[in-house]
């Protein structure tokens, strides 16, 4: 099995305050991990550390993603590596466009990895064929990214994003909050049609309810910034459950 | 990227008021790295940006002055953020 993503004792601080205090977690190509624990456990700032957001420092550890150290390279380098992070909070864009958005950042993709530019008529093919996984409105060409978007809209258009751009590896970040039960289907449908052997997909988020639809094959506990209990499908239920203190009360026992 | 100006109001009417004021802002960083996420460089995004926020303005001006315009935008924003 290739191994996409290994993490070893990651230490990383915002601010001057420790958030992650030595994590460990490997992702193999065709997994799905989901990734839950209490608020302020040090979730996103996983996700921002991996992707390469500025005002995190690494202090400590390694993170190697298709076996290259990724926290030497620059976001966007990250990026054309290969990795994807649905955003929590999508960012809009005034004025841009998505297809222009996405087309430059396609190219630009291409370009890093020696191919050639994609041509206008693929591209919008690719857009309809794309769009059509997450059920997103035809007008969306015309859109600037994100703009007057829908909570639901703009998590659409993550997923969307993610498919056109066919990362390696996938980070949802709480693709899940803010979405009613319809949306959150057509998110999960979309994920799970983009899964293949080839790839690997982190899921992010604080309900098992998600999980139902996009089906982990490990669930990882994440717990003052260090991966405190690891399990299959089953643990997101217990945790339902059950909540976290157990876990805690284990680790001290 | 290095701006200079001189404010300059003329104004013939002796019962108005006014001010004259210039704002300089940092591009979203939010932005820029929403746009490097999907894969764009730091100063293509930054040309993404400025572009799009102009775009409003910019199809109002009369051609000669837009296509202008387009082109200075075009000049490298490299550091142009902070």
């Amino acid at each position: 099995m290739k191994q996409l993503l290994n993490i070893k004792n990651l230490h990383a601080e915002v601010a001057g305050k420790e958030i992650l205090k030595g994590l460990n977690l490997t992702v193999n190509a065709g997994e799905v991990h989901a990734i839950m624990g209490p608020n302020g456990a040090g979730k996103s700032t996983l996700a921002s550390v991996l992707s390469g957001k500025e005002g995190y420092e690494v202090t400590e550890g390694s993170a190697d993603f298709d076996g290259k150290n990724i926290l030497e390279l620059e976001a966007d380098e990250r990026a054309k590596e290969g990795l994807f992070l649905a955003f929590q909070y999508p960012v809009e864009i005034p004025g841009v466009s998505n297809i222009n958005f996405l087309r430059t950042a396609l190219n630009e993709i291409r370009e890093y990895r020696k191919q050639e530019q994609i041509s206008a008529k693929d591209f919008m093919t690719m857009v309809r064929e794309k769009s059509k996984l997450v059920e997103l409105k035809d007008n969306l060409a015309s859109r600037s990214v994100n703009e007057g978007f829908s909570g639901g809209e703009k998590k659409r258009n993550e997923i969307f994003q993610m498919a056109m751009l066919e990362p390696k590896l996938a980070i949802l970040d709480e693709t899940d909050s803010g979405l009613d039960i319809d949306a959150l289907r057509i998110v999960a449908a979309g994920v799970n049609k983009l899964k293949n052997k080839d790839n690997a997909i982190i899921v992010i988020t604080h309900y098992q309810r998600l999980l139902d639809y996009i089906v982990p094959d490990f669930v990882h506990v994440l717990a003052d910034g260090k991966i405190v209990k690891t399990g299959d499908k089953n643990l997101a239920l217990e945790l339902e459950e059950k909540g976290y203190d157990w876990i805690f009360a284990d680790q001290k026992a | 990227m290095r701006c200079a100006y001189i404010s300059y109001i003329e104004c013939n009417n002796n019962s108005a008021k006014l001010e004259h004021e210039a704002t300089t802002s940092k591009i979203g960083e939010d932005q820029i790295f929403y746009c490097q996420q999907r894969g764009i460089s730091e100063e293509k995004a930054i040309s993404l940006i400025v572009n799009g926020y102009c775009k409003d303005v910019l199809n109002k001006l009369p051609m000669e002055f837009a296509v202008e315009a387009q082109k200075l935008l075009a000049i490298s924003l490299e550091n142009s953020v902070g």
